[in-house]
């Protein structure tokens, strides 16, 4: 415990793209990151209650989820969501606070051990973009470092999606809509995919599970979709340009 | 409506939009030209930076004085013969305007979302009277008896071989959808009008306080016509567009432009304070020389005050209506005209929430995915998506919950997780 970070897969990585998580938790033990996840306890971190103006049910939410992490020990958190991950830094603090614990995006996280990753990542022929999520981009501020993560990869030619960073264009998941207007949220993604990618890019690269789930959804066929450490494994692997 | 109407009337709209590939061509050719346009525009005026900070502080302390300055604004508009009207809510203004105008009378329009927000039109029509729009693109959603898309191209959602079929209709003789001829073909129509009318409605942009000076920013020129032309002119418009001066207005003016339509100024901004008059015989004045005789001034509150006071919902108040972030906006580049009721896109939201009630909006607002695009591009940072989430949580504690998000809470709460998995299967891992 205490010496090792908790991996907060977040429901959407741990219940819907678990090859999120799994490539994840691969990562890190090929990185030789010492990690806990709090497993069938982890539960919600109350993301989707705040925007859905549940505001109750996302306090008490909170707090135990507060609790389950602190009493166990915790003082790192690292999680896959960028939703999790604004929710814990910086609205936690609003409704409850605060938290006894530091959180980062595993993008973050990475970026801080990259010496750990060079000369490890197979080469590749492959032109990329990244997908800024709302939630670590414009509302936490973090745009460079996945991109630099991306860029670790040999051979990979990163390309920039026509409105990127503070101006990128939202997946149209988030906020509860997914739930609400399935259809509505394909759309965004399909009209964001089709009018945003440059052309000849093959790979998306997203860094959130409910991006990733939604574009992958509505784009079948469209543009291949990789969420981050799925496609730092892969590139660790050297499988890459044979992984769907 | 019944308990589950608010729901189900706007999810019917939301896909007749999805489906509607005609619409979505008018609009994403909008927003390509919408785009480029504003782009090129702010890089050639870097002092927009600046200035729209400056807009923002005058709308803070506007806001904050509202009451003071309508009080000012009125007594400011009396004092250069001008007439002026407090209307406390729609229909208030409704009775207020129809007093105005009579009945039988012929009567133009220029474009005003404040209109539409107290259904002038429908008032006026009640009692007789013929209403002509002349902003062209209100005058083809008026033919075409729909509803306005855009706050500021109210028929965006309508391509050009649509606009040539309803205009076919109105000469009963085929037009070919060239957009020129088109335009053509609204002047010709409604020129006769202008110069016929009894009444000219007009909106306004900006007021300034200290010397009642009503401002109209416009580029076809029909505003003009509109508050000139008839021998009465009757401006109805928010208490929320009152700034003190005219220097502050004039702030206001240079920001709005660019970040309206991509140009650096628009081709007509009329300042009008009080009546047409004329002392050219003997020193005498005469009210009514080639301007109207008359001019009225309705002020309207209509749950302004009410966004006033709440703290969380004030900002809405500092929207200078420019509609950028409508087209900037990801759901509004599918939904369009549907994600909103009177107002639209996320700034749109609150204000259809608080002029014209929660139920006609409540299912749209859970189509905002608050992803802060509509904050970065604004040009006064208002922080849409955080007022957003408070109107949901208002909303909610209204009974205007999805029952999918309804099902999600219970879940979490139950299990955990928002997809009413059990999870005790889950292995727990470690590295
Ligand atoms: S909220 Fe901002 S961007 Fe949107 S219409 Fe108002 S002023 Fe323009």
């Amino acid at each position: 415990m205490p010496d090792s970070i908790l991996y907060w897969k977040g429901c959407m990585s741990r219940l819907r793209t678990k090859s999120i998580s799994d490539s994840t938790m691969e990562l890190f033990r090929r990185m030789g990151i010492r990690f806990e996840t709090l497993g069938e306890s982890e539960g919600c971190c109350g993301s989707v209650l705040l925007r859905t103006g549940q505001l109750e049910a996302a306090k008490k939410t909170a707090e135990s989820t507060v609790d389950r992490i602190s009493s166990a020990g915790f003082t790192e958190v690292v999680t896959s969501c960028p939703g999790c991950f604004r929710t814990m830094a910086s609205e936690y603090p609003v409704i409850l606070g605060g938290a006894p614990f530091r959180v980062r995006h595993v993008s973050q996280f990475l970026v801080e051990r990259k010496s750990i990753l060079k000369d490890r990542l197979g080469s590749v022929d492959l032109k990329a973009c990244y997908h800024d999520p709302c939630h670590l981009g414009r509302h936490m501020g973090v745009y460079e470092e996945p991109r630099e993560l991306i860029r670790m990869v040999p051979g990979l030619e990163l390309f920039e999606m026509r409105d990127n960073r503070s101006k990128a264009l939202c997946c149209g998941s988030g906020g509860g809509v997914r739930s609400a207007y399935p259809e509505l949220s394909r759309e965004v993604a399909k009209t964001a995919a089709r009018d945003q990618v440059p052309a000849g890019v093959k790979l998306l690269v997203t860094a959130c599970p409910f991006c990733n789930y939604n574009f992958k959804d509505a784009c079948s066929g469209q543009i291949r979709v990789i969420d981050l450490p799925e496609l730092l494994l892969s590139a660790w692997r050297a499988d890459l340009n044979g992984e769907r | 409506m019944g308990s589950d109407d608010w729901l189900t009337f706007k999810r019917d709209e939301f896909k007749r939009w999805m489906e509607d590939d005609r619409r979505r061509t008018g609009l994403s050719r909008a927003v390509a030209a919408y785009t480029s346009a504003k782009a090129n525009a702010l890089s050639r005026l870097p002092e927009l930076e600046d200035m729209r900070r400056e807009v923002r502080k005058i709308k803070e302390q506007s806001i904050q004085h509202m009451d003071e300055l309508v009080k000012i604004t009125m007594d400011s508009v009396r004092e250069v013969k001008g007439e002026a009207y407090f209307a406390r809510d729609a229909e208030e203004a409704r009775e207020i305007v129809s007093g105005l105008v009579g009945s039988g009378k012929l009567v133009v329009k220029s474009k005003s979302l404040t209109g539409d927000e107290v259904g002038i039109n429908e008032a006026l029509e009640e009692r007789e009277n013929r209403v002509y729009e002349t902003d062209l693109g209100e005058f083809i959603i008026q033919l075409r008896k729909e509803k306005p898309t855009h706050i500021i191209n109210p028929s965006v959602h309508v391509p050009r071989e649509e606009v040539a079929k309803t205009f076919s209709e109105l000469l009963g003789k085929p037009v070919s959808p060239e957009i020129p001829a088109l335009v053509g073909i609204a002047r010709d129509y409604l020129r006769e009008k202008f110069c016929n009318a009894d009444v000219g409605i007009t909106g306004a942009n900006v007021v300034s306080a200290k010397t009642g000076t009503i401002f109209i920013v416009e580029n076809e020129g029909n505003a003009r016509f509109v508050s000139n032309a008839p021998p009465k002119h009757i401006c109805l418009t928010g208490i929320e567009k009152i700034v003190p001066t005219l220097s502050d207005a004039f702030r206001l003016l240079q920001v709005l432009p660019p970040y309206a339509t991509g140009v650096f100024m628009s081709a007509y901004v009329s300042m009008i304070t009080g009546p047409s008059k004329t002392a050219d015989i003997e020193k005498t004045i005469v009210y009514g020389a080639h301007g109207p005789k008359e001019l009225h001034l309705v002020l309207l509150d209509n749950g302004r005050r009410s966004m006033a006071d709440e703290e969380a919902f004030r900002e809405a108040l500092y929207c200078i209506r420019c509609g950028g972030c409508m087209y900037e906006c990801p759901v509004y580049r599918v939904i369009g005209g549907a994600f909103g009721n009177n107002y639209f896109g996320g700034i749109g939201l609150i204000w259809s929430a608080f002029t014209t009630g929660d139920e006609k909006v409540a299912a749209a607002v859970d189509a905002c995915t608050k992803c802060g695009r509509c904050k970065e591009v604004c040009p006064l940072e208002i922080d849409t998506p955080r007022m957003v989430e408070r109107l949901k949580q208002r909303l909610v504690k209204k009974g205007f919950v999805q029952p999918k998000h309804e099902e999600i809470m219970k879940s979490i709460l139950e299990k955990g997780n928002p997809f009413g998995e059990d999870e005790r299967a889950n292995r727990l891992s470690r590295g």
